[in-house]
């Protein structure tokens, strides 16, 4: 019983988490390697993916629902391993020589276009919030297309969306604790290193869960702190 | 032009030669011709859905007309005629060079959100028109001045009331000194005790020689500001000229029924 007792206190024991720093911590660099790549990534497609879902032809618009849709839709892990696989598979075919893509290639690949999905949902919500009578009051002061874009739309969509995107990202960053899969020696690759190296495996989970714990609650207050007030301004 | 009694010899500032409009099949404006002379105000009146905002949008080329001519201050609205002599669609650029010269007042106000009263006001002659920050500041000013909002410069548009947004839209429009101002229907959202303080504005405005487009439904306001009337049934010019010919004699038997509806 009291045996019980100690092991089970010995798996919340930081000190050991604390003890391999040096391994670990390099490993957390990863996910926030991972995290502003994969940004950049999503953040790309879902303007591309946005604009064709907002484009006045049929097809374009098809093409761009289709694409959030089939992005949206698909397990992030399930795509993770796909493009960790597939692709290099039909490259190597159809160059006939050998491709391999390196695990942090996949990764920003697969949790780009899996979150660009959202991306896409948002930034067109958010540019189509703004009222037609807006846009018009520019064109009718002789605003240009771009100058009415950029000055009267866009900082209207970004503050109706801001709220959104932020919460996206921080689901992205919580989605870059898979890549460990793949092996991106992100910070939980680290620790199942560690903890089969050291059979002492319980408390660096339990560090490691601390950590993401405390930087994505972090990191969504500050979201929070930082969307509350520009959605004010707006209305 | 003298065949409707009208006095006004200015030159002819918006000229609008047999325009069609469709919006699918539907057949909005059937042939509407008409001419606005400097310092004139021109007061469209008509039945709902009897074209009078097409009529406006396509003068500032909101609306794409599928046939006939507009010309604001002598230059083509919306279309070019190429070295062949043929008419072509005109370029965005002119378009948009044409616009700064049309001031138009919209029914729901429009003004943007996200940014204060002030800024409303000098964004375009800063970014359009390009003028010095310093005049179009001073300007600006002597704008809200005139509409009676000074005090509100730094307010965004949400904490005014209707007829303060409409007074910072007139402003608005104003701000690029247009050669014409379009107004349609700048009272039809507003509460009816601040109707007033709009009209006000626009009867100053009226005064001063500003030439106007009006879409309104205020009949008293029309007789007393107007110059000249244009009564628009289904999409056709069914009377104009002087106020007192078209609301008070309607001599056809639509515009009698419109205005003893209104009127009494
Ligand atoms: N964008 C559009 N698409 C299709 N039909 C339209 C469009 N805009 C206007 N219409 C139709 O064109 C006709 C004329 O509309 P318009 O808005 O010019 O009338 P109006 O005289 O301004 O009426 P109101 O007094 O109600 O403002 C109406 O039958 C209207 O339903
Ligand atoms: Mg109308």
């Amino acid at each position: 019983m009291l045996e019980n007792l100690q092991q089970s206190l010995e798996a919340f024991d930081l000190a050991l988490f604390w003890e391999y720093r040096a391994v670990l911590l390099p490993g957390l660099l990863y996910n926030f390697y991972v995290f502003f790549l994969t940004v950049g990534v999503a953040v790309g497609l879902g303007l591309v993916a946005a604009t064709l879902r907002l484009s006045s032809n049929v097809v374009l618009r098809w093409i761009g629902t289709g694409y959030a849709e089939l992005c949206r839709n698909t397990p992030e892990y399930i795509t993770l391993i796909w493009i960790f696989y597939v692709p290099p598979l039909l490259l190597s075919a159809a160059l006939d020589r050998n491709v391999s893509f390196s695990p942090l290639l996949a990764a920003v690949i697969a949790l780009g276009l899996a979150s660009s999905g959202y991306f896409t949902e948002t930034f067109r919500a958010g540019i189509s919030s703004v009222p037609r009578g807006h846009i018009e009051a520019a064109r009718a002061l002789g605003m240009s297309r771009s100058l009415t874009m950029w000055r009267i739309v866009l900082p209207q969509a970004v503050r109706h969306m801001l709220p959104e995107a932020m919460n996206q990202m921080v689901s992205l960053f919580k989605s870059t604790t898979l890549v460990s899969l793949i092996a991106v020696p992100d910070l939980l690759y680290q620790v199942s290193l560690v903890s089969n190296a050291t059979s002492k495996g319980l408390p660096l989970y339990s560090g490691a869960a601390l950590v993401y714990f405390l930087i994505i609650f972090g990191f969504a207050t500050l979201a929070q702190r930082f969307s509350d007030p520009w959605r004010q301004r707006s209305r | 032009m003298s065949e409707v009694g009208v006095t006004s010899t200015g030159r002819v500032v918006v000229k609008v030669v047999d325009l069609h409009k469709y919006f699918g099949s539907l057949e909005v404006l059937k042939g509407v011709s008409l001419e606005v002379h400097q310092g004139d105000v021109l007061t469209l009146l008509g039945a709902s859905g009897s074209g009078k905002t097409t009529l406006l949008r396509c003068i500032n080329h909101l609306e794409q007309p599928n046939s006939g001519e507009i010309w604001v201050d002598a230059r083509p609205m919306g279309f070019r005629i190429d070295a062949a002599g043929r008419r072509r669609r005109a370029r965005e650029a002119d378009v948009n060079a044409l616009r700064m010269d049309i001031g138009m007042v919209f029914q729901q106000f429009n003004l943007w959100p996200h940014m204060t009263v002030l800024e409303n006001i000098v964004e375009a002659p800063l970014r359009v028109r390009r003028w010095p920050r310093r005049d179009v500041h001073e300007r600006a000013m002597a704008l809200l001045e005139k509409v009676g909002l000074v005090d509100k410069k730094d307010q965004y548009p949400s904490r005014l009331s209707g007829g303060q947004q409409q007074r910072v839209a007139i402003a608005r429009a104003l701000a690029m000194q247009p050669k014409v101002m379009l107004f349609d229907e700048p009272t039809s959202s507003l509460d009816p005790e601040l109707i007033g303080e709009v009209l006000g504005v626009m009867r100053a405005l009226a005064e001063e020689g500003t030439t106007m487009i009006v879409v309104t439904h205020e009949i008293g306001f029309a007789r007393e500001v107007s110059d000249r009337v244009i009564f628009l049934h289904n999409g056709l010019i069914e009377a104009q000229g002087t106020p007192e010919e078209v609301i008070l004699n309607p001599t056809s038997e639509r515009s009698r029924q419109f205005f003893s509806k209104i009127l009494h």
